[in-house]
């Protein structure tokens, strides 16, 4: 009982101090309404920019993951013709495909494993051979010096008729620009918020700087230059803006472990979109995390420029 | 001297044919000509709402005239940037009416300001500071915020913030307006002693008996918009 009293009571004083101590280091007095809902609305506004970039930054890793998946493998479809046995069609252009420079390995899909892709579309089928499925070969190619892929298309389907090489260009190029689309848009949206996390300050600095007036006047008769009176403004909303920032931040990087976390128990991983990125625990990855920090500290230096300029231009205006 | 390595001579302030007019009125001041001698000692008497308060607004700055020269400390102060302006301020003390205490502030803070302001390093003047409110009577309310003490006690507490810096110039507008004859005295006897020791006071006040305790003092007298010297 007398040990808990006595913490409490050392809390107390430390309390008191630390509050003795930040009260006279501000001459200018401050509104702690005002202060928290400044505080607020940048938290706010940093978690949505801190979710956009750190979304931006997923879909861009993605996209180039995916791309370099792509370009590693190539497709060749082979559709059933009349008059011609398709399982000779796929031996030969299995052959000219594994004589050709550049490519690694060589798959044919077997006539289950169609069926089995075709599944979800068409449910489980009864009578396989009845249907005249296209036949599927995964190639895989060195990406690093990969075949010329206009001429192995040429010459497959002069070898087999009715074979046709697909090199995923086109979704690759489609989901280049989907994920280019996404970063712009990000970077418009980050570049809003920005701007109306500055316009806050502005406002709350001006709010701020009116209300103090009279001290700013007795400041200046007393002997302080703008310069001082500016630093006692500046750096109180320099730091209500990065504790706004910072609280943000933090909001926006459990918010993303959280949908880890509800991805990982509803579907079994951790990742919402299926792909291999991430660290595969519910935890934001590092790109993430140095996403929302380097957005956080732009909120700070935002924060920190809005108020200094705000504070100049209205000190001006009084005597 | 040695407390005071460097006092100033001749002239602080100078007014020449200064004239101000709020908005498009009549003038409120109209030809005033004086002058502030370094350690000097000057009363600034009139009848309320002869523009006594206004006339130390112009020397502070806290007013531009419309037309005339002010000079201060032998500048110019018609085109006055403002680090120069704030150079200037920072050889004057200035004692408002309403005292302009910080309320979120301590007596000693609010007491200790100007020196804050300047950058100085707290340990180099508390001594000093603490001292000063001892002398003044304030050194039971250190920590009490300006708004617990009486009008009296306010008003020394904002003598105390001119006097901390030893400036050149004590500016004071009716520094014993809220304060007993025998206090009135006492304050009066600070305001002496830092004449004594260098600084020029100005003291506007209506209060005749003030006057009369100063001798040497210099008596100006605003009436009817013009100032004169009195007898």
């Amino acid at each position: 009982m007398e040990t808990g009293s006595s913490s409490i009571q050392s809390v107390g004083a430390r309390l008191v101090w630390w509050r003795r101590a930040n009260r006279t280091n501000l001459l200018v007095a401050a509104d702690p309404v005002t202060d928290r809902a400044l505080v607020a609305v940048i938290a706010i506004l940093t978690f949505i920019a801190a979710l956009t970039a750190g979304a931006a930054e997923f879909s861009t890793r993605t996209a180039a993951r995916w791309q370099v998946m792509m370009a590693s493998e190539v497709t060749v479809q082979v559709k059933p013709q009349p008059s011609r046995v398709i399982d000779s069609d796929l031996t030969r252009a299995a052959d000219l495909l594994r004589g050709t420079e550049g490519v690694t390995s060589v798959r044919i899909y077997s006539r289950e494993d169609s069926a089995k892709l075709l599944e979800p579309w068409l449910g489980a089928l009864a009578n396989v051979e009845a249907l005249p499925l296209p036949r599927l070969i995964a190639v895989r190619i060195d990406s690093a010096k990969p075949p010329d892929l206009a001429a192995l298309g040429q010459a497959l389907t002069a070898a087999v008729p009715g074979a046709v090489l697909d090199d995923h260009r086109s979704w690759t190029r489609r989901f280049s620009r989907l994920a280019d689309t996404f970063l712009v848009g990000s970077a418009a949206a980050l570049l809003l918020v920005v701007l109306a996390a500055a316009l806050a300050i502005v406002f709350a600095t001006r709010g701020a700087m009116a209300g103090n007036r009279d001290i700013i006047a007795v400041l200046h008769f007393v002997g302080a230059d703008d310069g001082y009176i500016a630093r006692q403004f500046q750096g109180h909303f320099a730091l209500l803006g990065l504790r706004g920032g910072a609280i943000g931040g933090v909001a926006a990087l459990v918010s993303v472990a959280a949908l880890r976390l509800i991805g990982l128990l509803t579907l079994g991983s951790a990742d919402l979109l299926g792909a291999s990125v991430g660290t595969g625990s519910i935890f934001p990855g590092w790109g993430m995390v140095t996403v929302v920090i380097a957005v956080v500290i732009l909120v700070g230096v935002v924060a920190g420029l809005a108020s200094r300029m705000t504070v100049h231009r209205t000190i001006d205006q009084i005597a | 001297m040695q407390d005071f390595p460097y006092r100033p001579v001749g002239e602080l302030v100078r007014f020449d044919n200064v004239g101000l007019r709020y908005g498009v009125g009549a003038e409120t001041l109209t030809d005033v000509s004086f002058s502030i001698e370094a350690h000097s000692f000057q009363f600034l008497t009139g009848a309320s709402g002869t523009g006594k308060t206004t006339l130390l607004r112009l020397i502070m700055q806290g007013l531009k005239p419309t037309r005339g020269t002010i000079t201060l400390f032998g500048e110019d102060t018609t085109d006055l940037g403002k680090d120069r302006l704030t150079a200037l301020r920072r050889r004057m003390g200035i004692v408002f009416q309403d005292f302009r205490l910080l309320d979120h502030l301590t007596t000693y803070e609010n007491v200790a300001l100007p020196l804050k302001v300047r950058g100085r390093d707290e340990a180099s003047y508390r001594a000093e500071v603490v001292e000063l409110l001892r002398w003044v009577g304030l050194g039971d309310l250190m920590d009490a915020p300006p708004a617990i003490l009486s009008g009296g006690e306010q008003q020394r507490a904002s003598i105390a913030r001119a006097l901390v810096t030893q400036p050149d110039l004590l500016l004071a507008d009716e520094p014993t307006g809220n304060v007993d004859p025998s206090l009135a005295r006492r304050l009066l006897r600070l305001f002496i002693e830092m004449n004594r020791s260098g600084t020029a006071v100005f003291i506007a006040t209506h209060d005749i008996g003030l006057m009369d305790q100063v001798r040497g003092a210099r008596k100006l007298v605003l009436a009817d918009r013009h100032l004169s010297v009195g007898a």
